[in-house]
């Protein structure tokens, strides 16, 4: 098979919000072209329209205008979600729950249990199978939804802050996780951090947002040896990507800080 | 579990108190028979009609009447509050009627209930499904109303069908409120089960005791009394059970 150049391809889109109030501009025209299997990280500051970019890209809402489009061949569900929020079904156990996509996509339950089995042992929820979600902590509420945006296979993923409830430790471990489920499946990922060494460590290409209006500022290449690992971290390419970074969300809001 | 047992103490505890004070009255105290037969009478009086089997054939007119009326009443309730929710534009219509309809007091529209249905069972099923769907309608509109935004996200995301999202989704997250409806529609039920059977027809509990009364039967009057209390605490118990096989998820639901 081979690799689509232009896996989600984005082109002028915006979105304008129609509130009481008035309208709210929420993203200014974005444009970029995503290879498939690349991992995109989002960062900015609060309110500058990265949640609206991922709703807009899934379908889950409607661009004001530009296009977007996906190269995923009539899939019926092309893309896999984690909202910021976990939306578990809190009347259905953890592995109902991750299995939830596959039940209702006609699996049968064997398969599907193997699955979410499998990936509820994959995000370090074993032993919590049979748990219901309000028995989890925030953290795990998340990690489980990953697994169920997982289990269903969608060669793209969304992440909306998936590991802003996790601890640092556990926060690591899944970033490596994430790396290896990415390496190994070659999802197109894109992932909205509000950590900026988060983004340089994941990601093949960073996107640097800026808020009120929300618009795209500029993109960053990053051209961190894989695979990426504790070593990673020592590299100086990567501590001075993490300074621009850093720089690139100071300069232009002088009201924010 | 202890919880449940020191429960079946107290229920048992005050069942006794109650039944000593009853034959107290009866006895010691000697009140007469047409005012409080005694416990042992209207137990006779209950052996009586369970042996020559009419006691089955009211009891069971009655249950069976309660039991269509709550079903009916449920899923016409849900389907309505359903429909509304979905198309909001029906609501600006069904609004205006349905209010009306819901504050007008049912057991005032029994006698009409027998004229257009007649003194069978049809009339009376319709006054008890009166007596279910508003209670449950009300209680559905309110479940589906408050339904998670985000919960709509993850079946758009997931492109369920209708009846998938309705199923899997909206009917159990609204489950809790639909509750709460059917709980008061089904004491609400057994009122309307009995009154109906005073007013019209030869069968039920409600008909044995205006029988009874007619013919100053104060026995069988208090036998068919016990019974008919009996059932509303039978109701309560499977509505409980239930409630907590549906709604476990909830936690800590104790009732
Ligand atoms: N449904 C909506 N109706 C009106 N305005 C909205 C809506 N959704 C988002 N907005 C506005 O659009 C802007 C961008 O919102 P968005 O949720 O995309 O920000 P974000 O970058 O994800 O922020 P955060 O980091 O806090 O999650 C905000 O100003 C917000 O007020
Ligand atoms: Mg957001």
């Amino acid at each position: 098979m081979s690799q689509s150049e232009r896996m989600i391809d984005i082109a002028g889109v915006h979105k304008t919000f129609v509130a009481d109030h008035g309208t709210v501009t929420a993203l200014e025209p974005v444009s970029i072209t995503i290879k498939e299997g690349e991992f995109i990280s989002i960062v900015g500051p609060s309110g500058c329209g990265k949640s609206t970019l991922l709703r807009l890209i899934s379908g889950l809402d409607q661009a004001s205008g530009g296009s977007i489009k996906l190269d995923v061949s009539g899939r019926k569900r092309p893309v896999g979600f984690v909202f910021q929020e976990p939306v578990l079904l809190p009347w259905k156990t953890i592995i109902d729950n991750v299995r939830f996509p596959l039940d209702t996509s006609g699996v049968s339950r064997a398969q599907g249990d193997k699955t979410a089995l499998d990936l509820i042992k994959m995000v370090g929820l074993a032993g919590f199978e049979k748990a219901l979600p309000r028995q989890l902590s925030g953290g795990m509420r998340q990690r489980a939804a990953i697994a169920r945006a997982l289990s269903d296979d969608p060669p793209i993923l969304l992440m909306d802050e998936p590991f802003s409830a996790v601890d640092l430790l556990t926060r690591d471990n899944l970033n490596d996780e994430l790396l290896r489920i990415w390496q190994s499946t070659g999802k197109t990922i894109l992932l909205v951090t509000h950590s900026v060494e988060e983004a340089a460590y994941l990601a093949d290409r960073v996107m640097v947002m800026t808020a009120r209006p929300g618009k795209l500022k500029c993109i960053h290449n990053v051209e961190l040896p894989r695979p990426r690992g504790e070593e990673t971290k020592l590299d100086p390419a990567y501590h001075a990507l993490v300074a621009q970074l850093r720089r690139d969300l100071r300069t232009p809001a002088g009201e924010a800080h | 579990m202890s919880g449940r047992f020191s429960a079946a103490v107290d229920y048992t505890l005050a069942l006794a108190v109650l039944l000593f004070a009853w034959w107290f009255a009866t006895g010691p105290m000697g009140l007469p028979t047409y005012l409080l037969p005694s416990p042992l009478r209207t137990w006779n009086a209950l052996v009586t009609i369970a042996l020559t089997g009419e006691l089955w054939r009211h009891l069971g007119f009655t249950l069976q009447n309660i039991v269509l009326g709550l079903i009916l009443g449920c899923i016409a309730g849900i389907a309505i509050a359903y429909v509304m929710t979905r198309f909001p534009k029906l609501a600006v219509w069904l609004d205006g009627p349905l209010v009306i309809l819901q504050t007008a007091p049912k057991i005032a529209l029994a006698p009409l209930f027998i004229v257009w249905f007649g003194f069978g069972v049809l009339s009376k099923i319709v006054l008890i499904f009166s007596l279910v769907f508003f209670p449950v309608f009300v209680g559905a509109v309110a479940g589906f109303r408050a339904l998670d935004p985000k919960m709509k996200d993850l079946s758009k995301l997931l492109g369920l069908s209708s009846i998938q999202r309705f199923r899997q989704i909206e009917l159990p997250a609204a489950m809790p409120e639909i509750f709460v409806g059917l709980k008061i529609g089904a004491v609400q039920a057994l009122v309307g089960a009995v009154l109906a059977e005073w007013m019209s027809g030869k069968v039920g509990l409600g008909y044995l005791m205006t029988f009874a009364s007619a013919t100053y039967k104060t026995p069988l009057l208090f036998a068919a009394v016990l019974l008919t209390v009996v059932l509303g605490l039978l109701l309560h118990v499977a509505l409980t059970i239930l409630e907590r096989r549906l709604l476990s998820w909830k936690g800590a639901a104790r009732g």
